[in-house]
């Protein structure tokens, strides 16, 4: 009698299982076709780091410091700057990243003394070669100004 | 059926090994077993494949540039990862962090808790064989990393939670579509048991399957699901309490044999109690700051310092010897998954094959948090 119990039992409880999943046909798609269709990055998506643009100067507002380079867990900033004439503030002439090996930790865009870094919304960084990772930040402003 | 055929009957025994790349381990696990025909005589996890010396990079890197680390180590649970070592730095520098910071990080860890919780579930039950529930745990998952990415920016790795608080407050939109994933998921337990936990088939496969019980328990350190699973109701939640918990109402799930079966039943009450802590969290959040004045350098007095938290696979703990350096002299974490793998020596002998990958799937390990 205890296995007709349990025959019955367990072939009702596959059909309840199964009844589930024919629920689930009828209700809608949850997945997106990538390709032909994109998903909205989210506000606070991190990328990889970028300049800031500032209205007062149209420019970034780097004065190459090097706080980002020397907090950075991974190495990945070099910065260097000059000053145009003696007495003129230190500019950044070169800022590169090598997005290859950052961990978008973050600690470069919150101790930025004068806050001109931030996150940008880059996300399909497949490359083929590794130099392709290495972003240089003031061409990348020149060029979206 | 255990232990019934521990003494060989013929002396033509012979070694396996599952793993290291093996489609059910879980990451780089080795198994090496002795076999018997289809039963297990010897059973010996090799581990070390996914060394990346997180604990040596701690001595050359500043407290705040291990913070990236800390979620990698477990990248299932990264926030509580995260939590867990901030909160340790900010115990051992003294720095008071406000409560709406703590209620946040306690969201969020709880949050991560149930994706954690929603994975191990989706890819024990395609150990077992059914690829279906997998599907629809990664929809609900799929909904917590929306919401966590919302907040963080970020789905896996969150560097989130910083010393002195959390990176970002949270809005009004975080709010309405945790309550919404709240509603949501609790919808679903019905689908899930009528799918899962009433099926003969999987109750066949995991009742009885891999029973740890509590002297074993104990004597390995497993700690989380697999102690709480053998009727020990330790939680460190409960037990040392941290952060905002002792405010919230919420129990320990506890199971009675030990087995898979049991394991599975504390795993899905404690992604209900989550739900009941995010609730509350959310309706006691205070307003206020979400980040305490820290300096740019952190440097915690001479001495060594622990802390434990509870991540979705058990006790995790960090133990920091300071020199007075804004270096730590020496990081240990102290990580549940590795207690709950070596375990494993113990209970696999006398299974069969087939029932090793239920085993290791019901003990939830995540392999580069064993070899950090």
């Amino acid at each position: 009698m205890g296995m007709v119990k349990d025959i019955f039992v367990g072939g009702w409880s596959l059909l309840a299982g199964m009844w589930v999943t024919i629920r689930r046909i009828y209700r809608p798609v949850v997945t997106v076709q990538y390709p032909r269709r994109y998903l909205e990055m989210s506000p606070s998506y991190r990328g990889h780091i970028e300049f800031k643009s500032f209205p007062e100067t149209g420019t970034h507002n780097c004065v190459a410091c090097g706080t980002c380079m020397r907090f950075c867990p991974t190495n990945v900033i070099k910065v260097q700057g000059e000053k145009i004439h003696t007495h003129s503030e230190k500019r950044a002439s070169l800022y590169f990243i090598d997005f290859s090996h950052c961990s978008l930790c973050g600690l470069c865009v919150v101790n930025c003394p004068t806050q001109t870094l931030q996150f940008s919304d880059e996300y399909d960084m497949a490359h083929f070669s590794r130099w392709d990772g290495v972003v240089d930040l003031i061409r990348r402003l020149e060029e979206s100004a | 059926m255990t232990n019934q055929m521990l003494e060989p009957i013929t002396e033509q025994t012979y070694y396996l090994n599952m793993g290291p790349q093996h489609p059910s381990t879980h990451g780089v696990l080795r198994l090496f077993l002795k076999l018997d025909g289809e039963y297990i005589v010897e059973a010996d996890p090799i581990i070390g494949y996914g060394h990346r010396g997180h604990e040596k990079m701690a001595e050359s890197h500043l407290y705040e540039q291990f913070l990236p680390n800390s979620s990698r180590m477990d990248y299932l649970s990264g926030l509580l990862f995260n939590h867990g070592y901030v909160a340790a730095v900010e115990k051992m520098a003294g720095i008071e962090v406000p409560p709406r910071a703590e209620y946040i990080r306690v969201i969020c860890a709880e949050l991560n808790r149930i994706s954690s919780h929603l994975l191990w579930f989706g890819t024990y039950i395609m150990d077992l064989g059914g690829f279906t529930p997998f599907l629809y745990c990664f929809d609900d998952r799929e909904n917590i990393l929306d919401i966590l990415d919302h907040v963080s920016g970020s789905r896996l790795t969150y560097s989130y939670c910083r010393f002195g608080g959390v990176a970002k407050d949270l809005d009004d939109e975080f709010i309405s579509a945790t309550r919404q994933f709240i509603e949501r998921l609790r919808s679903r337990w019905d689908d899930y048991h009528n799918l899962v936990t009433k099926n003969v088939i999987f109750i066949h496969r995991a009742k009885d399957v891999g029973v740890i019980n509590r002297e074993l328990a104990l004597r390995f350190g497993c700690t989380g699901p697999i102690l709480r699973g053998a009727g020990v109701a330790y939680d460190i939640r409960k037990a040392e309490p941290y952060s905002v918990y002792p405010e919230l109402d919420f129990e320990i799930p506890t199971g009675t044999a030990g087995d898979a079966l049991d394991r599975y039943m504390v795993r899905l009450q404690e992604m209900e109690q989550s739900l009941r802590i995010v609730e509350q969290a959310l309706d006691r959040l205070p307003d206020g700051p979400i980040k305490a004045a820290v300096p740019h350098k952190v440097r915690p007095p001479k001495g060594d310092y622990y802390f434990a938290v509870e991540s979705a696979r058990g006790a995790l703990g960090f133990y920091i010897v300071s020199d007075g350096t804004s270096y730590p002299y020496r990081l240990k974490a102290r990580v549940p998954s590795y207690g709950n793998l070596q375990v494993l020596t113990d209970v696999l002998p006398g299974t069969l094959v087939a029932d090793t990958i239920s085993i290791l799937g019901s003990i939830d390990i995540v392999v580069p948090e064993v070899d950090r």
